[in-house]
């Protein structure tokens, strides 16, 4: 081979070595991360695959506080999910019952699967935040998110849903009387029970008009 | 058979070798295994509370330890760190000062075969620590911010005091309370500052911020020792009455102000069961265990004027 075509070729591979080691991106967004977390597109398809098909496996709620009064830590043990240590407990939990008032902040049902007088709950329609839905299905684990705020942004991000699908059509139609069915996720404190102010995150509402 | 004299003296150092590393190897393993406990600093009874219950589990599962107080100086840490790793600690229980700054101590310690086990404040760098224990701030923040929301009726000018820039906490803490506030239009935050968790610092900051806003209707602060000096510069201005005080520890000063009245709320961390998870896993390390979650949150309670009584200093009543 002749020589000019021996050194064209040398300078041509080592261009092309030089051009595929170095590599020049802008600082912002090397700080910015090219694998940024989509904790709303992490949501969703929590939302979809695991907490929707996860609803018929929900307790019953009259039925679990009934439980808890008589054997609070089985109850604990077979129904609620944590993610690390403390007295906190988060249940999935369903029920139906009569409204008996529409706040601007709740609405109050009187249970009625469980018996009569199963007990008054409430339905949150204005506070919906904290980590009970994320939690309450034991279907995340918190050692698969490589930063806390990623896995405290999925709890905002399912908050956000229930916000958006769930609560308008139930808040505006809502009213004393009617009868409704509910799935959705509580806190319940293990050292501290409080069985009178049970508060619920809704998943799932549907009216039944009388 | 005639063996000179240049290896009967070789044969004679390696038989006395070897019997000296076998009698050094006996007594280490009768010693007991030593255990530091690196804390961000002593000068906040908070931390001391923490370091003490590690230094109490620790010993109570058969390991000497020894307290060491960075200062809130990650130099100084890392000081701590090499004299550790030097001195032949086996374990490090640690409280970091820094979430980004303290990595390297943690790395550090891990490459030369100490474990490290975080308690209440992570570092940035998952699988750097053998295990994190850490309070869920966050939650914790969010349950104070919804009860914040509903004692100033969804309306107001509050005030925010900040801990230390460089900490996690802070910002989980902040975060979490901004998740529910900042839905709230009608709450407007007129200023937020940072204090460095330091209850005099706190002070003179609420002192300045109440220069410029006389009329706030709330302050939320990332620990109690700033909430207590938040509520003393309120005192001092006349206006401890109208201003409400929200914290974030669990503090004996601050759970006993709940009960009076003067502040109104916190988020009960349990220092005792971060420091007993730490030293536990210590000891399972040390027993050959390997497997320990990357991050063990401990859950934080709201505790209010209404369920105040089941609660003491740094956790529930006995």
């Amino acid at each position: 081979m002749p020589k000019p075509i021996r050194y064209l070729l040398y300078v041509a591979v080592i261009a092309l070595l030089a051009y595929n080691s170095v590599y020049f991106k802008k600082l912002d967004e090397v700080k910015a991360g090219t694998g940024a977390f989509d904790a709303a597109g992490y949501a969703k398809d929590f939302w979809a695959k695991k907490l929707m098909p996860g609803l018929p496996k929900a307790v019953e709620l009259g039925a679990l506080t009934a439980q808890l009064k008589t054997e609070k830590d089985k109850a604990f043990e077979q129904h609620s999910h944590a993610l690390g240590i403390g007295n906190i407990g988060y249940f999935l939990v369903k029920g139906k019952g009569t409204v008996t008032d529409v706040s601007e902040n709740e609405v109050s049902v009187a249970l009625s699967v469980g018996g009569e007088g199963a007990g008054n709950v409430r339905i949150a329609t204005e506070y919906i935040f904290g980590n009970a839905v994320r939690d309450a299905s034991g279907a995340i684990d918190i050692n698969a998110f490589t930063n806390s705020m990623d896995f405290n942004n999925v709890s905002a991000e399912i908050n956000k849903l229930i916000r958006k699908k769930v609560i308008p059509p139930f808040k505006s139609n809502v009213q004393k009387g009617d009868r409704v069915a509910f799935h959705g996720a509580i806190e319940l404190n293990r050292g501290h029970l409080q069985l009178n102010s049970i508060e619920i995150i809704p998943v799932s509402l549907q009216i039944e008009k009388p | 058979m005639k063996i000179s004299i240049h290896y009967r003296i070789a044969l004679f150092c390696i038989f006395f070798g070897i019997g000296f590393i076998g009698c050094k190897t006996k007594e280490s393993e009768d010693e007991p295994k030593k255990i530091a406990i690196v804390v961000s600093t002593l000068n906040n009874p908070w931390f001391v509370f923490l370091a003490q219950k590690a230094e109490a589990k620790a010993k109570q599962l058969g390991y000497e330890s020894k307290i060491f107080d960075s200062q809130n100086n990650t130099a100084q840490e890392t000081d701590h760190f090499d004299n550790a790793i030097a001195s032949g600690y086996d374990a490090i229980l640690f409280n970091p000062t820094d979430a980004d700054g303290s990595i390297v101590n943690v790395k550090n310690a891990v490459a030369a075969g100490v474990p490290v086990f975080c308690m209440d404040r992570e570092v940035n760098a998952n699988g750097a620590a053998t295990s994190q224990i850490l309070s869920d701030s966050y939650s914790g923040c969010v349950a104070i911010g919804k009860y914040f929301v509903e004692t100033l009726n969804k309306k107001g000018k509050y005030v925010e005091i900040l801990g230390m820039v460089g900490d996690n906490n802070t910002w989980n803490r902040s975060k979490g309370f901004h998740s529910v506030v900042d839905f709230y239009p009608g709450l407007k935050m007129v200023a937020q500052q940072s204090a460095d968790f330091d209850r005099n610092k706190a002070m003179e900051v609420m002192e300045s911020i109440l220069q410029a806003h006389p009329d706030i209707d709330g302050v939320f602060c990332g620990n109690d020792a700033m909430a207590m000096g938040a509520y003393q510069a309120l005192v001092a201005s006349g206006k401890a009455d109208r201003v409400k005080v929200f914290g974030f520890d669990g503090a004996e000063d601050v759970v006993k102000s709940i009960r009076d009245g003067k502040i109104l709320a916190t988020g009960m961390q349990f220092p005792e069961v971060m420091a007993q998870t730490a030293a536990t896993f210590a000891d399972a390390y040390f027993k050959g265990k390997r497997d320990f979650p990357g991050k063990m949150p401990v859950a934080v309670e709201l505790v209010k004027k209404d369920n105040v009584e089941n609660y003491a200093a740094y956790g529930e009543k006995e």
